[in-house]
């Protein structure tokens, strides 16, 4: 006469896991990809008190800062740090604030821009460690614009490899795999996956000599553009 | 005071447009009014491009444009051709 025999449902590395009907349960996610909520930065502190030297023009072909203070003129070390600062905001305006700010200083810094870079290094850190995607592929693409801005930059930014690059380590297979269809996020280049590869070449290319071996010790899947 | 003759408008993206575009988009007709009203002013310009770089306002904020295009193609027949 066969027995009727229910699965019974156990944590896993208990007595009961070792009963024959006993089925363990699944571990608890990790929550690795889990988006982590930001404080309010102190880029939103400073454009609420009206600290910054710009204002939003609407116009029909979108939005534009216009700037009331010349850009050459300002203090790099003073406000750099504070726009990268508001790379963890996702909320418009200042999301559109930090990010077209920061653009317009790396486009108008020149020399400038090489002093500041180890005050930039932990707001770079907080904004990919967000884990929100739309966020790192607004870091993403402003680091590309880092190291093109001026001369010696990528080599400046070869010594905090390990702050900024352990978190890419996670991302860099997010790729979607559609088959033969057209995947959209590639064209307007917001597929993580390729984001970080390119913005790793563009490290290495602009790194020197060594940038290559320090960031193969952070991502070990990456291979090198450059030596064949 | 030069004041224009005629206006049309750009059928097809070139350099000149471009820069017209990026007058336009700061309120000025062309670098003419652009002079007049700044009294003299020079124009800061992308070396390599020769594409505006900056612009002053008539309220003295300034614009600052990309070296490459920022005219989108759905935009270039809306750009004023000023003829003197």
């Amino acid at each position: 006469m066969p027995r009727y025999r229910k699965e019974l449902q156990a944590q896993a590395f208990t007595v009961k896991a070792t009963m024959k009907n006993s089925v363990v349960a699944a571990p608890p996610s990790a929550g690795a990809f889990r988006e982590r909520p930001t404080k309010p930065t102190t880029f939103r502190k400073f454009y609420e008190r009206g600290d910054f030297p710009m204002a939003l023009q609407h116009s029909s072909k979108g939005n534009r800062i216009a700037w009331k203070v010349e850009i050459e003129k300002l203090d790099y070390h003073h406000y750099l740090p504070l726009f990268f600062d508001g790379l963890c905001e996702t909320v418009h305006p200042y999301e559109f604030f930090a990010r077209q700010g920061i653009h317009d200083m790396l486009e108008h810094g020149g020399p400038k821009i090489q002093p500041v870079i180890p005050q930039l290094i932990i707001p770079i850190k907080n904004a990919l460690n967000t884990r929100n995607r739309h966020v790192i592929c607004n870091t993403l693409k402003i680091l590309q614009h880092l190291v093109m801005s001026g001369e010696m930059v990528g080599e400046a930014l070869v010594p905090y490899y390990k702050q900024i690059l352990l978190i890419l380590n996670m991302y860099k297979n997010m790729n979607i795999n559609s088959g033969d269809g057209i995947v959209y996020s590639q064209q307007k280049r917001e597929n993580v996956g390729d984001l970080i590869q390119e913005t790793l070449e563009m490290f290495e290319r602009y790194g020197g000599e060594d940038a290559f071996i320090y960031i193969k010790y952070m991502v070990p899947t990456y291979e090198s553009c450059m030596i064949t | 005071m030069s004041s224009p003759k005629s206006m049309s408008r750009a059928t097809g993206w070139s350099e000149e447009v471009e820069n017209l575009f990026r007058f336009q988009q700061a309120g000025y007709r062309d670098e003419v009014e652009y002079v007049q009203v700044k009294h003299g002013a020079s124009v800061d310009k992308w070396p390599e491009s020769g594409f505006v770089k900056k612009l002053q306002l008539r309220d003295n904020t300034f614009y600052y444009y990309n070296r490459r295009r920022e005219c989108p193609d759905e935009d270039v027949h809306k750009v004023k051709v000023y003829v003197y």
